[in-house]
Protein backbone atom coordinates (compact mmCIF):
# COMPACT_ATOMS: atom_id res chain seq x y z
CA UNK A 1 0.00 0.00 0.00
CA UNK A 2 1.41 3.43 -0.76
CA UNK A 3 2.34 6.14 1.82
CA UNK A 4 -0.64 8.29 0.97
CA UNK A 5 -3.60 5.79 0.63
CA UNK A 6 -2.52 4.13 4.25
CA UNK A 7 -2.49 7.74 5.69
CA UNK A 8 -5.65 8.40 3.54
CA UNK A 9 -7.28 5.37 5.31
CA UNK A 10 -6.13 6.11 8.46
CA UNK A 11 -7.77 9.72 8.40
CA UNK A 12 -11.16 8.34 6.91
CA UNK A 13 -11.18 5.90 9.76
CA UNK A 14 -10.90 8.16 12.82
CA UNK A 15 -13.12 10.91 10.96
CA UNK A 16 -15.78 8.44 10.50
CA UNK A 17 -15.37 7.14 14.04
CA UNK A 18 -15.74 10.12 15.19
CA UNK A 19 -18.75 11.30 13.35
CA UNK A 20 -20.50 8.07 14.34
CA UNK A 21 -19.95 8.77 18.00
CA UNK A 22 -21.66 12.78 17.14
CA UNK A 23 -24.30 11.11 15.16
CA UNK A 24 -25.35 8.96 18.19
CA UNK A 25 -26.37 11.91 20.08
CA UNK A 26 -28.78 12.39 17.68
CA UNK A 27 -29.99 9.03 16.24
CA UNK A 28 -32.35 6.49 16.74
CA UNK A 29 -30.27 3.09 16.34
CA UNK A 30 -26.78 4.84 17.53
CA UNK A 31 -24.53 2.56 15.21
CA UNK A 32 -20.67 2.93 16.18
CA UNK A 33 -21.27 5.09 18.11
CA UNK A 34 -20.84 2.86 21.60
CA UNK A 35 -23.62 4.70 24.27
CA UNK A 36 -23.47 1.48 26.52
CA UNK A 37 -26.41 1.39 29.36
CA UNK A 38 -27.50 4.93 27.97
CA UNK A 39 -30.54 4.86 30.32
CA UNK A 40 -32.78 3.06 32.54
CA UNK A 41 -36.13 4.45 31.09
CA UNK A 42 -38.69 1.52 30.63
CA UNK A 43 -42.22 1.67 28.33
CA UNK A 44 -45.20 -0.55 27.69
CA UNK A 45 -47.51 -1.13 24.44
CA UNK A 46 -51.14 -1.63 24.38
CA UNK A 47 -51.03 -3.19 20.85
CA UNK A 48 -54.46 -3.61 19.26
CA UNK A 49 -55.87 -4.56 15.68
CA UNK A 50 -58.28 -1.81 14.50
CA UNK A 51 -60.44 -3.85 12.01
CA UNK A 52 -62.45 -1.77 9.16
CA UNK A 53 -65.43 -2.10 11.39
CA UNK A 54 -63.57 -0.04 13.99
CA UNK A 55 -63.01 -2.49 16.30
CA UNK A 56 -59.93 -2.47 18.63
CA UNK A 57 -58.71 -6.25 19.11
CA UNK A 58 -55.76 -6.67 21.37
CA UNK A 59 -52.69 -8.34 19.82
CA UNK A 60 -52.37 -10.57 22.61
CA UNK A 61 -54.25 -14.18 21.80
CA UNK A 62 -53.64 -15.00 18.03
CA UNK A 63 -55.43 -13.95 15.18
CA UNK A 64 -55.65 -15.18 11.74
CA UNK A 65 -52.57 -17.69 12.58
CA UNK A 66 -50.08 -15.37 13.76
CA UNK A 67 -49.29 -14.67 16.85
CA UNK A 68 -47.23 -11.34 17.84
CA UNK A 69 -44.62 -12.83 19.76
CA UNK A 70 -43.69 -15.46 16.75
CA UNK A 71 -43.78 -12.62 14.32
CA UNK A 72 -41.81 -10.31 17.11
CA UNK A 73 -38.96 -11.88 18.42
CA UNK A 74 -36.45 -9.63 18.79
CA UNK A 75 -35.25 -6.22 20.59
CA UNK A 76 -37.13 -6.89 23.76
CA UNK A 77 -40.55 -6.40 21.81
CA UNK A 78 -41.62 -9.45 22.66
CA UNK A 79 -45.12 -8.53 25.54
CA UNK A 80 -45.27 -5.79 25.04
CA UNK A 81 -47.73 -5.11 27.67
CA UNK A 82 -45.40 -5.62 29.99
CA UNK A 83 -43.38 -3.26 31.23
CA UNK A 84 -39.74 -3.22 29.80
CA UNK A 85 -36.40 -1.54 30.31
CA UNK A 86 -35.73 0.21 26.75
CA UNK A 87 -32.04 -1.50 26.49
CA UNK A 88 -30.70 0.79 24.19
CA UNK A 89 -32.92 3.83 24.92
CA UNK A 90 -36.14 4.97 24.33
CA UNK A 91 -35.78 6.81 20.94
CA UNK A 92 -34.18 3.26 19.51
CA UNK A 93 -36.92 1.64 21.48
CA UNK A 94 -39.85 3.10 19.74
CA UNK A 95 -37.91 3.18 16.62
CA UNK A 96 -37.88 -0.85 16.85
CA UNK A 97 -41.51 -0.27 17.90
CA UNK A 98 -42.54 1.68 14.96
CA UNK A 99 -41.02 -0.78 12.78
CA UNK A 100 -42.40 -3.60 13.89
CA UNK A 101 -46.16 -2.56 13.72
CA UNK A 102 -45.23 -1.26 10.08
CA UNK A 103 -43.47 -5.03 9.38
CA UNK A 104 -46.77 -6.98 10.81
CA UNK A 105 -48.75 -5.13 8.98
CA UNK A 106 -47.28 -5.65 5.83
CA UNK A 107 -46.07 -9.36 6.51
CA UNK A 108 -49.72 -10.95 7.25
CA UNK A 109 -51.63 -11.57 4.43
CA UNK A 110 -54.21 -14.10 5.67
CA UNK A 111 -55.16 -11.32 8.03
CA UNK A 112 -58.21 -9.69 5.84
CA UNK A 113 -59.60 -7.81 8.43
CA UNK A 114 -57.19 -5.62 10.36
CA UNK A 115 -57.03 -1.95 8.95
CA UNK A 116 -54.36 -1.09 10.97
CA UNK A 117 -51.94 -1.95 14.24
CA UNK A 118 -51.73 0.65 16.64
CA UNK A 119 -49.83 0.84 20.08
CA UNK A 120 -50.65 3.27 23.02
CA UNK A 121 -46.78 3.44 24.21
CA UNK A 122 -46.40 4.57 27.85
CA UNK A 123 -42.92 5.59 28.17
CA UNK A 124 -40.63 6.79 31.84
CA UNK A 125 -37.89 8.32 30.55
CA UNK A 126 -35.10 7.97 33.33
CA UNK A 127 -36.83 9.34 36.61
CA UNK A 128 -39.07 11.23 34.27
CA UNK A 129 -43.24 11.52 34.62
CA UNK A 130 -44.66 8.87 32.32
CA UNK A 131 -45.60 10.25 28.56
CA UNK A 132 -48.32 8.47 26.43
CA UNK A 133 -48.50 8.57 22.40
CA UNK A 134 -49.81 7.00 19.90
CA UNK A 135 -48.02 4.58 17.23
CA UNK A 136 -49.75 3.34 14.39
CA UNK A 137 -48.75 0.86 10.84
CA UNK A 138 -49.78 2.07 7.51
CA UNK A 139 -53.14 1.34 6.84
CA UNK A 140 -53.98 -1.89 4.61
CA UNK A 141 -56.04 -2.81 1.95
CA UNK A 142 -58.75 -5.07 3.70
CA UNK A 143 -61.48 -7.27 2.38
CA UNK A 144 -64.79 -5.36 2.06
CA UNK B 1 5.42 32.61 11.66
CA UNK B 2 6.07 33.01 7.16
CA UNK B 3 3.78 31.05 5.34
CA UNK B 4 7.20 29.04 3.90
CA UNK B 5 8.27 28.12 7.61
CA UNK B 6 3.93 27.11 8.10
CA UNK B 7 4.26 24.87 4.91
CA UNK B 8 7.67 23.08 6.39
CA UNK B 9 6.23 22.73 9.92
CA UNK B 10 3.22 20.82 8.33
CA UNK B 11 5.49 18.75 5.71
CA UNK B 12 7.30 18.00 9.29
CA UNK B 13 4.40 17.01 10.93
CA UNK B 14 2.93 14.76 7.81
CA UNK B 15 6.02 12.99 7.63
CA UNK B 16 6.05 12.27 11.44
CA UNK B 17 2.69 10.85 10.56
CA UNK B 18 3.87 8.59 8.14
CA UNK B 19 6.61 7.46 9.62
CA UNK B 20 4.41 6.62 12.80
CA UNK B 21 2.30 4.72 10.60
CA UNK B 22 4.39 2.77 8.24
CA UNK B 23 6.79 1.89 11.71
CA UNK B 24 7.70 -1.73 11.44
CA UNK B 25 6.55 -3.74 14.47
CA UNK B 26 5.48 -6.72 15.52
CA UNK B 27 2.31 -8.57 14.52
CA UNK B 28 2.48 -10.65 17.17
CA UNK B 29 -0.41 -9.03 19.43
CA UNK B 30 -2.72 -9.52 16.40
CA UNK B 31 -1.94 -12.53 15.41
CA UNK B 32 -2.62 -13.63 19.16
CA UNK B 33 -6.00 -11.45 18.88
CA UNK B 34 -6.26 -13.43 15.77
CA UNK B 35 -6.56 -16.86 17.70
CA UNK B 36 -8.81 -15.04 20.25
CA UNK B 37 -11.07 -13.89 17.30
CA UNK B 38 -12.10 -17.39 15.97
CA UNK B 39 -14.13 -18.43 19.14
CA UNK B 40 -15.49 -14.65 19.89
CA UNK B 41 -16.70 -15.13 16.28
CA UNK B 42 -18.27 -18.86 16.91
CA UNK B 43 -20.24 -17.29 20.17
CA UNK B 44 -21.56 -14.13 17.92
CA UNK B 45 -22.72 -16.63 15.49
CA UNK B 46 -24.45 -18.81 17.71
CA UNK B 47 -27.88 -17.16 17.99
CA UNK B 48 -28.15 -17.08 14.05
CA UNK B 49 -27.42 -20.56 13.96
CA UNK B 50 -29.45 -21.96 16.90
CA UNK B 51 -32.17 -20.10 14.88
CA UNK B 52 -31.44 -22.01 11.56
CA UNK B 53 -31.29 -25.51 13.38
CA UNK B 54 -35.03 -24.58 14.48
CA UNK B 55 -35.69 -24.24 10.72
CA UNK B 56 -35.76 -20.10 11.38
CA UNK B 57 -33.94 -17.66 9.73
CA UNK B 58 -33.98 -13.37 10.17
CA UNK B 59 -36.73 -13.16 7.84
CA UNK B 60 -39.24 -15.28 9.05
CA UNK B 61 -40.04 -12.36 11.71
CA UNK B 62 -39.58 -8.73 12.31
CA UNK B 63 -36.94 -7.69 10.55
CA UNK B 64 -35.75 -4.13 9.19
CA UNK B 65 -33.40 -3.70 6.22
CA UNK B 66 -31.02 -0.86 6.42
CA UNK B 67 -31.76 -0.43 2.72
CA UNK B 68 -34.18 -1.85 -0.02
CA UNK B 69 -31.27 -2.46 -2.34
CA UNK B 70 -28.96 -4.60 0.30
CA UNK B 71 -29.15 -7.88 -1.72
CA UNK B 72 -30.91 -10.63 0.26
CA UNK B 73 -29.90 -14.58 -0.36
CA UNK B 74 -31.76 -17.68 -0.97
CA UNK B 75 -32.75 -18.88 2.32
CA UNK B 76 -30.76 -22.19 1.77
CA UNK B 77 -27.68 -19.82 0.53
CA UNK B 78 -27.88 -17.62 3.50
CA UNK B 79 -27.85 -20.73 5.94
CA UNK B 80 -24.84 -22.05 3.90
CA UNK B 81 -23.30 -18.28 4.09
CA UNK B 82 -23.56 -18.57 8.31
CA UNK B 83 -21.79 -22.50 8.15
CA UNK B 84 -18.84 -21.29 5.95
CA UNK B 85 -18.70 -18.30 8.39
CA UNK B 86 -18.03 -20.75 10.95
CA UNK B 87 -15.63 -22.78 9.17
CA UNK B 88 -13.42 -19.68 7.81
CA UNK B 89 -13.42 -18.53 11.78
CA UNK B 90 -11.65 -21.53 12.56
CA UNK B 91 -9.20 -21.12 9.71
CA UNK B 92 -9.44 -17.91 10.51
CA UNK B 93 -7.97 -18.58 14.87
CA UNK B 94 -6.05 -21.85 13.66
CA UNK B 95 -4.15 -19.54 10.75
CA UNK B 96 -4.91 -21.69 8.01
CA UNK B 97 -5.15 -19.49 4.32
CA UNK B 98 -5.56 -16.93 6.67
CA UNK B 99 -5.84 -13.75 4.78
CA UNK B 100 -8.56 -15.25 3.12
CA UNK B 101 -10.09 -16.83 5.92
CA UNK B 102 -9.68 -13.79 7.76
CA UNK B 103 -11.83 -11.60 5.07
CA UNK B 104 -14.01 -14.48 4.45
CA UNK B 105 -15.32 -13.84 8.62
CA UNK B 106 -15.31 -10.26 7.89
CA UNK B 107 -17.53 -10.24 5.07
CA UNK B 108 -20.08 -12.77 6.55
CA UNK B 109 -19.86 -11.07 9.55
CA UNK B 110 -20.36 -7.63 8.18
CA UNK B 111 -23.40 -8.94 5.75
CA UNK B 112 -25.08 -10.47 8.02
CA UNK B 113 -25.03 -7.88 10.62
CA UNK B 114 -26.47 -5.18 8.07
CA UNK B 115 -29.25 -7.36 7.30
CA UNK B 116 -31.36 -5.71 9.60
CA UNK B 117 -31.27 -2.89 12.04
CA UNK B 118 -32.10 -5.47 14.65
CA UNK B 119 -29.02 -7.10 14.25
CA UNK B 120 -27.17 -4.47 15.55
CA UNK B 121 -25.69 -3.94 18.90
CA UNK B 122 -22.38 -2.51 20.10
CA UNK B 123 -20.74 -5.54 20.57
CA UNK B 124 -21.44 -6.76 17.13
CA UNK B 125 -19.79 -3.28 16.18
CA UNK B 126 -16.90 -3.56 18.06
CA UNK B 127 -16.72 -7.49 16.67
CA UNK B 128 -16.70 -6.04 13.07
CA UNK B 129 -14.19 -3.40 13.50
CA UNK B 130 -11.63 -6.22 14.82
CA UNK B 131 -12.44 -8.43 12.14
CA UNK B 132 -11.43 -5.48 9.70
CA UNK B 133 -8.48 -4.56 11.10
CA UNK B 134 -6.99 -8.10 11.58
CA UNK B 135 -8.10 -8.62 7.73
CA UNK B 136 -6.01 -5.91 6.72
CA UNK B 137 -2.65 -6.86 8.84
CA UNK B 138 -0.56 -9.38 7.89
CA UNK B 139 -1.09 -11.64 11.13
CA UNK B 140 -1.15 -14.77 10.13
CA UNK B 141 2.87 -15.05 9.94
CA UNK B 142 2.96 -16.38 12.98
CA UNK B 143 0.90 -18.67 15.40
CA UNK B 144 -0.70 -20.11 12.24
CA UNK B 145 -0.40 -23.46 10.47
CA UNK B 146 0.15 -20.95 7.33
CA UNK B 147 3.73 -20.24 9.03
CA UNK B 148 3.85 -24.57 10.46
CA UNK B 149 3.35 -25.33 6.66
CA UNK B 150 6.04 -22.74 5.44
CA UNK B 151 8.10 -24.71 7.85
CA UNK B 152 7.39 -27.97 6.98
CA UNK B 153 8.18 -27.20 3.47
CA UNK B 154 11.56 -25.86 4.43
CA UNK B 155 11.01 -22.20 3.41
CA UNK B 156 12.25 -19.86 5.58
CA UNK B 157 9.61 -17.73 7.76
CA UNK B 158 8.24 -14.49 6.64
CA UNK B 159 8.88 -10.86 8.53
CA UNK B 160 6.72 -10.86 11.45
CA UNK B 161 6.89 -7.87 11.33
CA UNK B 162 4.49 -5.24 9.23
CA UNK B 163 3.94 -1.62 9.53
CA UNK B 164 2.11 -0.38 12.54
CA UNK B 165 -1.08 1.36 10.73
CA UNK B 166 -3.77 -1.55 11.68
CA UNK B 167 -2.34 -2.06 15.03
CA UNK B 168 -2.77 2.03 15.61
CA UNK B 169 -6.07 2.28 14.58
CA UNK B 170 -7.29 -0.95 16.29
CA UNK B 171 -5.71 0.87 19.37
CA UNK B 172 -7.64 4.29 19.05
CA UNK B 173 -11.16 2.22 18.23
CA UNK B 174 -10.55 0.14 21.59
CA UNK B 175 -10.08 3.72 23.03
CA UNK B 176 -12.54 5.61 21.81
CA UNK B 177 -15.46 2.95 22.56
CA UNK B 178 -14.40 3.29 26.18
CA UNK B 179 -14.40 7.43 25.26
CA UNK B 180 -17.39 7.48 23.98
CA UNK B 181 -18.99 5.33 26.13
CA UNK B 182 -18.09 7.55 29.48
CA UNK B 183 -18.81 10.27 27.49
CA UNK B 184 -22.06 9.88 26.39
CA UNK B 185 -22.36 9.00 30.27
CA UNK B 186 -20.67 12.21 31.13
CA UNK B 187 -23.02 14.51 29.42
CA UNK B 188 -26.34 13.11 30.56
CA UNK B 189 -27.46 14.55 33.79
CA UNK B 190 -29.11 11.52 34.56
CA UNK B 191 -26.38 9.36 34.54
CA UNK B 192 -24.03 11.70 36.17
CA UNK B 193 -26.26 12.42 39.10
CA UNK B 194 -26.85 8.51 39.37
CA UNK B 195 -30.58 8.49 38.73
CA UNK B 196 -29.60 5.79 35.61
CA UNK B 197 -27.69 3.32 37.75
CA UNK B 198 -29.85 3.74 40.75
CA UNK B 199 -33.01 2.88 38.78
CA UNK B 200 -31.15 0.02 36.48
CA UNK B 201 -30.54 -1.73 40.50
CA UNK B 202 -33.99 -1.18 41.36
CA UNK B 203 -35.33 -2.88 38.65
CA UNK B 204 -32.42 -5.71 38.96
CA UNK B 205 -33.69 -6.21 42.84
CA UNK B 206 -35.17 -9.29 42.47
CA UNK B 207 -32.07 -10.70 40.95
CA UNK B 208 -29.77 -9.07 42.97
CA UNK B 209 -31.60 -11.01 46.12
CA UNK B 210 -31.51 -14.49 44.37
CA UNK B 211 -27.47 -14.00 44.53
CA UNK B 212 -25.48 -15.06 47.55
CA UNK B 213 -25.55 -11.67 48.52
CA UNK B 214 -25.90 -10.19 51.94
CA UNK B 215 -28.65 -8.31 52.78
CA UNK B 216 -26.37 -5.12 53.64
CA UNK B 217 -24.56 -4.99 50.02
CA UNK B 218 -28.10 -4.87 48.44
CA UNK B 219 -28.85 -2.26 50.54
CA UNK B 220 -26.43 -0.15 49.91
CA UNK B 221 -26.08 -1.04 46.58
CA UNK B 222 -29.77 -0.11 46.39
CA UNK B 223 -29.36 3.51 48.15
CA UNK B 224 -29.63 6.54 45.95
CA UNK B 225 -26.95 8.09 47.44
CA UNK B 226 -24.17 5.17 46.82
CA UNK B 227 -25.44 5.74 43.17
CA UNK B 228 -24.47 9.22 42.88
CA UNK B 229 -21.12 8.74 43.67
CA UNK B 230 -21.06 5.16 41.89
CA UNK B 231 -22.21 6.92 38.59
CA UNK B 232 -19.00 8.97 38.83
CA UNK B 233 -17.02 6.26 39.46
CA UNK B 234 -17.86 4.15 36.15
CA UNK B 235 -17.17 7.74 34.27
CA UNK B 236 -14.28 8.16 35.21
CA UNK B 237 -13.04 4.32 35.01
CA UNK B 238 -14.24 4.15 31.13
CA UNK B 239 -12.83 7.64 30.68
CA UNK B 240 -9.27 6.41 32.70
CA UNK B 241 -8.94 3.67 30.69
CA UNK B 242 -10.30 5.31 27.25
CA UNK B 243 -6.89 7.48 28.44
CA UNK B 244 -4.50 5.55 30.19
CA UNK B 245 -3.89 3.03 27.60
CA UNK B 246 -1.91 5.46 26.15
CA UNK B 247 0.24 6.36 28.85
CA UNK B 248 2.90 4.32 29.27
CA UNK B 249 2.75 4.58 32.87
CA UNK B 250 -0.84 3.72 32.87
CA UNK B 251 -1.21 1.21 30.87
CA UNK B 252 -0.92 -1.68 33.09
CA UNK B 253 -3.32 -0.16 35.51
CA UNK B 254 -5.72 0.40 33.02
CA UNK B 255 -5.62 -2.80 30.96
CA UNK B 256 -6.07 -4.10 35.18
CA UNK B 257 -8.75 -2.18 35.73
CA UNK B 258 -10.45 -2.88 32.22
CA UNK B 259 -10.77 -6.57 33.01
CA UNK B 260 -12.31 -5.83 36.06
CA UNK B 261 -14.70 -3.90 34.86
CA UNK B 262 -15.36 -6.06 31.95
CA UNK B 263 -15.64 -8.82 34.72
CA UNK B 264 -18.28 -6.44 36.32
CA UNK B 265 -20.28 -5.87 33.56
CA UNK B 266 -20.35 -9.32 32.74
CA UNK B 267 -21.64 -10.51 36.06
CA UNK B 268 -24.33 -7.72 36.35
CA UNK B 269 -25.67 -7.43 32.61
CA UNK B 270 -26.32 -9.23 29.21
CA UNK B 271 -24.08 -7.95 26.76
CA UNK B 272 -23.46 -11.11 24.49
CA UNK B 273 -19.69 -11.57 23.52
CA UNK B 274 -18.98 -7.70 24.55
CA UNK B 275 -16.95 -8.35 27.63
CA UNK B 276 -15.23 -11.41 26.18
CA UNK B 277 -13.67 -9.59 23.04
CA UNK B 278 -13.22 -6.41 24.94
CA UNK B 279 -10.57 -8.19 27.12
CA UNK B 280 -9.19 -10.09 24.35
CA UNK B 281 -8.49 -6.70 22.20
CA UNK B 282 -6.39 -5.15 25.23
CA UNK B 283 -3.28 -7.56 23.88
CA UNK B 284 -2.75 -5.21 21.48
CA UNK B 285 -1.94 -2.66 24.06
CA UNK B 286 1.80 -5.09 24.54
CA UNK B 287 4.30 -3.25 23.37
CA UNK B 288 5.10 -4.32 19.78
CA UNK B 289 8.32 -5.90 19.77
CA UNK B 290 9.23 -9.30 20.64
CA UNK B 291 11.64 -12.02 22.71
CA UNK B 292 13.60 -8.34 23.99
CA UNK B 293 13.49 -9.85 27.77
CA UNK B 294 15.14 -12.44 29.13
CA UNK B 295 14.20 -14.58 31.75
CA UNK B 296 17.32 -16.69 32.92
CA UNK B 297 16.94 -19.61 35.23
CA UNK B 298 18.85 -22.11 37.09
CA UNK B 299 18.17 -25.90 35.48
CA UNK B 300 19.26 -27.46 38.87
CA UNK B 301 16.30 -25.83 40.99
CA UNK B 302 13.16 -27.58 40.00
CA UNK B 303 10.77 -24.44 41.21
CA UNK B 304 13.00 -22.79 38.57
CA UNK B 305 12.70 -25.11 35.78
CA UNK B 306 8.79 -25.20 36.44
CA UNK B 307 9.13 -21.15 36.11
CA UNK B 308 10.59 -21.50 32.97
CA UNK B 309 8.01 -23.97 31.60
CA UNK B 310 4.99 -21.91 32.59
CA UNK B 311 6.61 -18.47 31.14
CA UNK B 312 7.63 -20.60 28.01
CA UNK B 313 3.91 -21.82 27.38
CA UNK B 314 2.43 -19.15 28.62
CA UNK B 315 4.13 -16.20 27.09
CA UNK B 316 1.97 -16.00 24.51
CA UNK B 317 2.92 -12.34 22.85
CA UNK B 318 6.62 -13.17 22.86
CA UNK B 319 8.03 -11.24 25.28
CA UNK B 320 10.47 -13.24 26.58
CA UNK B 321 13.46 -15.41 25.99
CA UNK B 322 13.97 -18.30 28.22
CA UNK B 323 17.79 -19.14 29.07
CA UNK B 324 19.54 -21.03 31.54
CA UNK B 325 21.81 -18.81 33.74
CA UNK B 326 23.56 -19.09 37.06
CA UNK B 327 19.93 -17.74 39.20
CA UNK B 328 16.43 -16.99 38.40
CA UNK B 329 16.72 -13.35 36.74
CA UNK B 330 14.66 -11.26 34.61
CA UNK B 331 16.82 -8.25 32.19
CA UNK B 332 14.22 -6.23 30.71
CA UNK B 333 14.54 -4.16 27.40
CA UNK B 334 16.56 -1.20 28.93
CA UNK B 335 19.24 -3.42 30.57
CA UNK B 336 17.50 -3.45 33.88
CA UNK B 337 17.27 -6.70 36.00
CA UNK B 338 16.11 -8.37 39.09
CA UNK B 339 16.06 -11.46 40.52
CA UNK B 340 14.26 -14.07 42.67
CA UNK B 341 10.53 -13.85 43.75
CA UNK B 342 11.10 -9.86 42.04
CA UNK B 343 12.00 -11.79 38.68
CA UNK B 344 9.08 -14.39 39.25
CA UNK B 345 6.52 -12.10 39.86
CA UNK B 346 7.70 -9.27 36.80
CA UNK B 347 7.70 -12.77 34.27
CA UNK B 348 4.14 -13.71 35.44
CA UNK B 349 2.56 -9.83 35.12
CA UNK B 350 3.91 -10.01 31.41
CA UNK B 351 2.14 -12.95 30.31
CA UNK B 352 -1.36 -12.83 29.25
CA UNK B 353 -3.16 -15.44 31.38
CA UNK B 354 -1.87 -14.07 34.68
CA UNK B 355 -1.48 -10.72 34.58
CA UNK B 356 -3.97 -9.87 35.71
CA UNK B 357 -3.38 -11.80 38.88
CA UNK B 358 0.12 -10.55 38.98
CA UNK B 359 0.27 -7.46 38.71
CA UNK B 360 -1.11 -6.01 42.08
CA UNK B 361 1.90 -7.89 43.62
CA UNK B 362 4.33 -6.01 41.34
CA UNK B 363 3.43 -3.22 43.79
CA UNK B 364 5.02 -5.63 46.46
CA UNK B 365 8.41 -5.94 44.53
CA UNK B 366 8.33 -1.86 43.08
CA UNK B 367 11.93 -1.04 44.34
CA UNK B 368 13.93 -4.25 43.06
CA UNK B 369 11.70 -4.48 39.70
CA UNK B 370 13.69 -3.69 36.61
CA UNK B 371 13.89 -0.52 35.37
CA UNK B 372 11.50 -0.38 32.53
CA UNK B 373 11.18 1.97 29.20
CA UNK B 374 8.28 1.03 26.67
CA UNK B 375 7.30 2.67 24.29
Amino acid sequence: MTIVGRRAIVVAVVVLQLGFVARGYSSAHKEFAFQMFPESSTWRADVVRVTADGRRVPIEPSWSGYSWDALVRDRGLQDPALRHHADAGLANQLAFLQAALDWVAANTPRDRETRYLEARVTTWHDADAPRVRVMRSPAREVAR
Amino acid sequence: MTATAVRRARRGAIARFDELLGRPVSMRALALLRVFAGPIVLLHLRPFLDGTLHGRIYRDAFYEPYAAWYPELPRAVYIGLLWLAVASAVAMSIGLLTRVATAATLAIVAYNLFLSTTHFHNNRAYLLIVLALLAVAPCGRELSADAWLRRRRGLPPLDPSAPAWPLWLLRFECSAIYAASGMSKLLDPNWFGGTVSWQRTLESRPQLESWPIPHWAISVLTNRDFHTGAAKAIILTELFIAAGLWRRRTRYVAVWVAVAFHAGIQVSASVEIFSVLAVAVLVIWAVPSTRDRVLRFDVADARQRRLARVVRALDWLARFRVEPGARLEVVDRDGGSCGGGAAAVFALSRLPLTAWFALPLTLLYRRSAPSRRES
